[in-house]
């Protein structure tokens, strides 16, 4: 901890901050502006936020895109974490390939394969074709993510603690897990970004009236993306980020692997 | 964590209308907000819309028989397909009332003789959209496909011309300039018009399908290559914002491309009956009416043409007169090979 | 050590099992799909006849032929990986000073900066891209300022809207989050004590990072870098906004099969090439990271 702070790194990481947020700040203030066009500013006004308010598909679409993205990062960031720690013992082959091939595939073939393999086996297309396909995609971000943790953590802990008696599972939840909570972290928030910004896979797996906001937002790109996208977008920032600087308040130790 | 699961379960289980529904899939913004609503009244139930912005997409998601969908919108080329495959109900015309009403210029084309499957919905011509005020300026009077295929004109206005992002469209305008059909499957005639648009491709700024509008409206964008009702929509958008120039278009004289969108009901539809009410409501000439007022798409309901607005009725590119009418063509379904063949052709274009 | 092995594989158990249902069985679904002949009207043709009561199969090896007829899907496979390659690099060099100022930081703002990476990316994708535009266009503040002060030095103006700097901006943009997550989650649990001592023993800030932070890195460096450059390699709405006449990827081209020319066959070639190519890179990758590691 005694690293004495380093000025040209600051500067740097303030710089890509800059570029992270220019566009951001772009889309914000958009939502505040009185043109319907999107593209200069013109005067300010709450309207966009109103109309929002009375637009039940955007609204509707808009929860299904939580909830979705929701589940799909619980069930992924499990089942990738598995992989994950798996994957860091290199005599599964096969593991790895499974893996990783999902995040390879063009997103559009794992769209109409997925489409092929529902209608096959007779399912229903909906909530539950999205988030099955979902899980999918996201599996491989979150192994990877707790791979990289995974690989470089001494495995002197977990023999030591084995050795002195304790149960594999008491080793994973005292020792493995609360080390490896950063990639499980890491590999979740980006499971549920990937999710909740998937256009292509969700187009294919997505039946009748059951819209995400990506498709909502797609299907008015050719007329004019109005700035009630911008309202929309602006307010499920928000209400992601206070979800989850409330979860880690509530629970610190969750959050900090500690 | 149980308490969260078990509320996203309650979320997924709430149905949320109890009464009817009418599941309808659709271009984008292709229906009047206001007609829907009033059809929603009239039935006590609830249209359910769903999008798509191009036809393959559509295609692709019907034809692996992901239905449901009670309400198709396709245009003509994807009905021919459609019937081929045996997709479509056959139309109970005896329930629609209102169909005295569709302009039979419209009516008994070939990809539905008889219109057994599908019945007319609107229109679109693609064409040429500009910047009346910049193009003036450089002496460029728009009357023909050159503003975007001849070199000579386009060296004044480099940069400033985007063109579909769409083969079929884009070979359909080119063909046209060279004096063919835009269903030409010759090969040397595809040949010949993509030696057209190389040539032109170094002038122009983008293939673009999604936001030429935008783009023309704010001023980036001096020619556009794009869908009539779009330009409508891309001239209203300029107005209202007061720019110093105005948005203009005009079909160019050589003919274009004609979208004829229809109403179809798929076989394994949930609702046929429902769907068949709506169509007939569609039909209705006030109702119809609706979508050329919101939309800025053609009409081919003859009943609709009293209550639209006279601005844009007198606009021969939306509302073509018989000889205008003449040199429009719609595209066909094509063959596996002469797709193929064109989709390398295109691939050719864009990688150079 | 054999008491290990057992709960480790049956770790692996249930993804194995998920990703064997949803994953290689539509995948073979697809794979057999560049076998069958397009159907006429989109989709796929059947993939046997029926003659007389008789199957036959109904299989062809044209559509892998048609992929090395000409070599303009190879310069597409070529121009897609060179894209690729820079988008990774860049993420690289922006993504890494971000990644060690986080896990540098005190633990009590390591969550919230670590949010802040990727708030932005819970606004969608097409809203992002849409600003992006705002920001290269031709009447933006950003242009005509840029435009001023090239000016002013008596350089030529430029475009940046529909220019490949565009495109890379933007897929860098997109894919930065994907190196600097775990690139932090490596790079946290580095050992400050390491770093001390290498003071204590008089080794200079830049030779700190490069005998001691930077190799510790490396497996971080190498998902990064699986994460942003495998999905670039397939990226197709940014060269389809951004790209101009010219920003056409092979995911473009993939696309066209499937949503333009109805040819899912082919469509499937591309695609399979498509993912073999981007598991060979990154299998080499991570082979080549774990040899390093494991020096």
């Amino acid at each position: 901890m005694m690293i004495k702070k380093n000025l040209l790194l600051w500067i740097s990481a303030a710089l890509v901050y800059l570029f992270l947020y220019l566009p951001l700040v772009i889309v914000v203030v958009f939502s505040f502006n009185d043109s319907r066009l999107n593209a200069e500013w013109v005067g300010f006004t709450w309207k966009w936020y109103g109309k929002l308010l009375h637009n039940r598909e955007m609204l509707g679409a808009a929860m299904n895109s939580l909830i979705i993205a929701t589940v799909s990062a619980g069930a992924a960031t499990i089942l990738g974490t598995l992989a994950g720690m798996a994957m860091s013992q290199n005599r599964l082959r096969f593991l790895p390939l499974l893996v990783l091939a999902p995040i390879a595939m063009p997103e559009i073939l794992m769209g109409v394969s997925l489409l092929l393999l529902f209608i096959m086996v007779n399912m229903t297309l909906g909530l539950l074709s999205i988030m099955l396909a979902h899980i999918t995609f996201c599996i491989g971000f979150v192994a990877l993510s707790v791979q990289a943790r995974m690989s470089s953590m001494d495995p002197a802990l977990v023999e030591a603690a084995r050795d002195l008696g304790a149960s594999p599972w008491r080793c994973f939840r005292e020792i493995t897990l609360p080390l490896l909570m950063p990639g499980i972290l890491a590999g979740g928030l980006m499971a549920f970004t990937l999710s909740i910004d998937d256009f292509v896979i969700t187009f294919f797996t997505a039946g009748v009236g059951s819209s995400t906001l990506p498709l909502q937002i797609y299907s008015m790109v050719k007329i004019a993306v109005t700035p009630e996208v911008n309202a929309v977008s602006t307010l499920l920032m928000l209400l992601t980020l206070v979800v989850i600087v409330g979860a880690s308040r509530l629970s610190p130790a969750i959050f900090r692997g500690e | 964590m149980k308490s969260l699961l078990g509320l996203l379960l309650l979320l997924l289980a709430t149905p949320v209308f109890a009464g009817e529904e009418l599941h309808v899939f659709n271009w984008n913004d292709y229906m009047s907000e206001e007609v829907v609503a009033g059809f929603e009244k009239s039935c006590n139930c609830k249209v359910v819309q769903d999008y798509y912005s191009g036809t393959e997409e559509m295609m692709a998601k019907l034809l692996a028989g992901a239905s449901g969908y009670d309400l198709v919108v396709p245009t003509q080329n994807a009905v021919q397909a459609l019937i081929q495959q045996g997709f479509l109900e056959k139309l109970d015309k005896g329930t629609l009332s209102n169909i005295k009403n569709q302009d039979p210029g419209f009516l008994n084309r070939s990809y539905d003789p008889g219109n057994v499957y599908s019945l007319p919905y609107a229109y679109t011509t693609t064409l040429i959209g500009f910047n009346e005020q910049r193009l003036k300026e450089q002496g460029i009077e728009p009357t023909s496909w050159a503003v975007i295929f001849d070199p000579q004109i386009l060296e004044k206005i480099k940069g400033k011309v985007t063109v579909m992002d769409d083969a079929d469209e884009v070979f359909g305008a080119a063909l046209k300039y060279l004096g063919y059909s835009v269903n030409d499957a010759d090969e040397k005639h595809l040949l010949e018009a993509q030696q057209v648009i190389m040539k032109a491709k170094p002038y122009w700024a983008a293939f673009n399908s999604s936001s030429y509008i935008k783009e023309l409206t704010v001023g980036n964008i001096w020619v556009a290559h794009g869908y009539s009702s779009d330009m409508v929509q891309a001239r209203n958008d300029a107005r209202e914002a007061k720019r110093d120039f105005t948005v203009n278009f005009i079909l160019p004289k050589e003919g274009a491309v004609l979208a004829l969108d229809n109403m179809v009901i798929p076989k394994d539809a949930k609702n046929k009956k429902l769907a068949l009410q709506f169509i007939d409501f569609l039909m209705d000439g006030k109702n119809a009416a609706g979508l050329s007022n919101d939309v800025g798409a053609g009409n081919p309901n003859a009943a609709a043409l009293p209550f639209i607005n006279p601005e844009l009725k007198q606009l021969a590119a939306i509302f073509p007169d018989q000889e205008v009418l003449a040199t429009l063509e719609t595209l066909e379904a094509t063959s596996a090979k002469i797709r193929r063949l064109k989709n390398k052709l295109w691939t050719e274009i864009k990688l150079k | 050590m054999q008491r290990k092995a057992w709960y480790k594989y049956l770790l692996s158990l249930p993804p194995m099992a998920y990703l064997l249902i949803f994953f290689a069985a539509p995948t073979f679904l697809m794979l057999f799909a560049t076998f069958r002949y397009a159907g006429e009207y989109g989709g796929l043709a059947p993939w046997y006849l029926q003659e007389g009561g008789r199957l036959t199969m109904d299989l062809t090896l044209e559509n892998w032929q048609r992929l090395v007829e000409s070599d303009i899907y190879l310069r597409l496979f070529l121009k897609s990986i060179g894209y690729a390659v820079a988008t990774t690099l860049i993420c690289m060099i922006m993504g890494y000073p971000l990644a060690l100022m986080i896990a540098r930081s005190g633990r009590k703002h390591r969550d919230l900066l670590l949010l802040l990476v990727i708030l932005p990316f819970w606004s969608n994708f097409l809203v992002r891209i849409y600003a992006w535009m705002i920001i290269f266009s031709p009447v933006g503040a950003l242009t005509r300022m840029l435009n001023g002060l090239l000016d002013l030095i008596g350089a030529a103006p430029v475009t940046l809207m529909y220019s490949p700097t565009a495109m890379l901006v933007c897929l860098v943009y997109v894919h930065l989050p994907f190196m600097v997550l775990p690139l932090y989650a490596n790079l946290e649990k580095h050992d400050f004590d390491l770093l001390d001592a290498a003071q204590d023993l008089g080794a200079g800030k830049w030779r700190r990072f490069w005998l001691i932070t930077w190799p510790l890195s490396l497996p971080g460096i190498t998902a990064g870098s699986i994460l942003v450059f495998i999905p670039v390699l397939g990226m197709f709405a940014i060269p389809d906004l951004l790209g101009g006449t010219n920003g056409i990827m092979i995911g473009n081209v993939i696309k066209q099969q499937f949503m333009e020319s109805r040819d899912w066959p082919f469509g499937s070639v591309l695609s399979m090439v498509l993912t073999v190519t981007a598991v060979a890179v990154v299998l080499l990758g991570s082979r080549l990271g774990a040899r390093r590691e494991g020096r």
